[in-house]
């Protein structure tokens, strides 16, 4: 049996899990260090890097104890460490403690892009997974719409020309006062009010398939000033629904134009309810399947690093120990 | 015993090995900024030449500090990895401590003073008395150049100045009337290596950083998150 262990750090989780060849799943452990950001309102590279390096080993060692590992020899064919993009700090103490434990236990290893990793979450979920599958990927550093002929075979079609999902979310947040990150609460908040309450724009501007999400947050600052006696909920309401729209339109524009079995959601914003429901309704439209990843499989995770680790490794196409950290690593240079 | 020791507290990629044979093997590779490159081909590299595998190692010393924090952390990650992956244990030392039994093994004697550069325009520091082996005079700090040059320069008892910090405001403590001069920038890794020995197993080592995260933070929300 081919297992694979992954190893996640390129932004504020640490996290470690073991894959089999068949994509199950035999551990996974995240760590976050959420709470030493929320004061700060945004995840502080500093921190970050910090909190990594304490939590690496432990980390790993769980992920490797709950598969029934022997952490000193696993029976591992693998190790895959997300090697971009990300915050640099965070990204070289996966990258450092990756290379050291292929050196350790003599195996092959890979840097796995971590936009690739959230694509092959559905992976992990759904058994009966048909190509090709058009991904909407959103969190909060990137926002795509991503064509998949095939595992590993992917297309970027859109994305953010300014800010991502996930960052829209936490700025609107922070100029209501609510906490970080923002996506839960307004979230929740969107639930008790009304999503017509302010007029907001659907920003359509950019490529066919590109987002804005700049102008949008923008236009609610201005509406909230505009109207003092406006309820957070109804804020929440209309900003979420105003985000959502324009997500569900260009993922519309991109079914209209490229023949696929399925619909997939990946990324921290994928536990967006609203999203979620949105892009239910688009695919039964469309008589496609919609893969829903569970909460564990949207935000940050290992085993989906693990699972795109296992494929490349699988085609032989190990790194070397003198593997760099690609902050900006863009998945369309994904090879 | 089989050890390893990592030393990326400055620019320098350095690392040693001493097989339970005594052979000791040590490589530094100066390339500024590259240690995530350079640091485990280059222990792969010194395990070939000893013809000893990783599993084989005993004991993993790892500079912990003061230092460049980009290095400390490549460092630090691979010494746990390391330490995980051979079952070895692991022992910490610091970037100035390592620094001053250089001075010594060096033969220098009297008063110590070591400094790391801590960048944005201050350095860490910390003070030894060489005469009887290395002797702590003080706790490692952080502090501007110009405060040590004239602290320094107000006291009568000679010193010795050691450390990429000092040779980086060469000109400034060129002014110290009872200064002398030990030229050393990196920490030897073999040094390293031999103190770290010396020391019973740590379970946890963390590193000394000496500056508070969110002393330099960048609170830009333009990080990515999940
Ligand atoms: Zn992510």
């Amino acid at each position: 049996m081919a297992l694979v262990l992954g190893i996640e750090t390129s932004c504020d989780d640490t996290a470690a899990a073991v894959i089999d060849e068949n994509f199950h799943v035999h551990s996974s452990v995240v760590e976050s260090s959420i709470e030493q950001h929320q004061a700060f309102g945004g995840v502080v590279p500093e921190l970050a890097g910090r909190a990594h390096v304490t939590t690496i080993a432990p980390v790993v060692r769980r992920a490797l104890l709950d598969a029934g590992l022997d952490p000193t020899s696993p029976a591992l064919t693998g190790v895959a460490v997300t090697s971009g993009p990300g915050l640099i700090g965070s990204l070289l103490v996966g990258l450092s403690s990756a290379k050291a434990l292929a050196l350790a236990w003599d195996l092959p290893y890979v840097g796995v892009n971590h936009l690739e990793g959230h694509l092959f979450a559905p992976l992990l979920e759904a058994r009966d997974l048909e190509w090709p599958l058009m991904t909407l990927l959103v969190s909060g550093g990137h926002s795509l719409i991503v064509f998949q002929r095939g595992p590993g075979q992917h297309v970027v079609l859109g994305e953010t020309i300014d800010d991502a999902a996930g960052e829209a979310y936490d700025k609107v947040a922070r100029w209501l006062g609510l906490g970080y990150p923002g996506g839960p609460e307004i979230d929740r908040l969107a639930g008790e009010g009304s999503s017509k309450a302010l007029k907001l724009p659907v920003s359509m501007i950019g490529d066919e398939y590109d987002f804005s999400f700049s102008g949008l947050k923008t236009a609610v600052v201005r509406a909230t000033q505009a109207n003092h006696e406006v309820a957070l909920a109804d804020v929440a309401a209309s900003f979420q629904a105003a985000l959502t729209e324009q997500l569900v339109r260009k993922l519309r524009s991109s079914l209209e134009h490229y023949e696929v079995k399925g619909v997939a959601l990946a990324g921290g914003v994928a536990a967006n309810s609203a999203l979620r429901a949105g892009v239910t309704r688009l695919a039964t439209e469309f008589g496609l399947v919609t893969h829903l990843p569970t909460m564990a499989m949207c935000t940050d995770n290992a085993a989906m690093i693990a699972a795109a680790g296992m494929y490349h490794l699988e085609r032989g196409e190990a790194s070397g120990l003198d593997l760099s950290a690609r902050p900006n690593w863009h998945l369309t240079d994904v090879s | 015993m089989n050890v390893v020791a990592i030393e990326t507290a400055t620019p320098a990629c350095a690392m040693a090995l001493r097989t339970s044979d005594g052979t000791e093997r040590s490589l530094v590779v100066a390339d500024e900024r590259h240690h995530t490159e350079a640091l485990t081909p280059g222990l792969h590299g010194l395990l070939v030449e000893a013809r000893l595998s990783a599993q084989e190692i005993d004991r993993v010393v790892i500079d912990r500090g003061p230092g460049l924090f980009t290095g400390l952390r490549v460092g630090l990650a691979t010494a746990v990895g390391l330490a995980l992956g051979a079952n070895a244990e692991l022992v910490g030392v610091t970037s100035l401590e390592v620094l001053a039994h250089g001075a010594h093994r060096a033969g220098v004697r009297g008063v110590l003073l070591c400094g790391v550069d801590a960048r944005r325009g201050e350095i860490f520091v910390q003070s030894f008395n060489l005469d009887e082996g290395v002797e702590i005079l003080d706790e490692p700090s952080v502090a501007l150049p110009r405060a040590v040059v004239d602290g320094w320069s107000r006291n009568p008892t000679p010193v010795t100045f050691t450390g990429d910090g000092v040779a980086r405001y060469d000109a400034a403590f060129r002014e110290v009337p009872a200064g002398l001069f030990f030229e050393q920038l990196v920490p030897s890794p073999l040094e390293a290596l031999r103190l770290g020995v010396t020391r019973p197993a740590q379970s946890q080592v963390r590193a000394l950083y000496l500056r508070d995260a969110d002393a330099v933070a960048n609170f830009s929300t333009r990080e990515r998150r999940s």
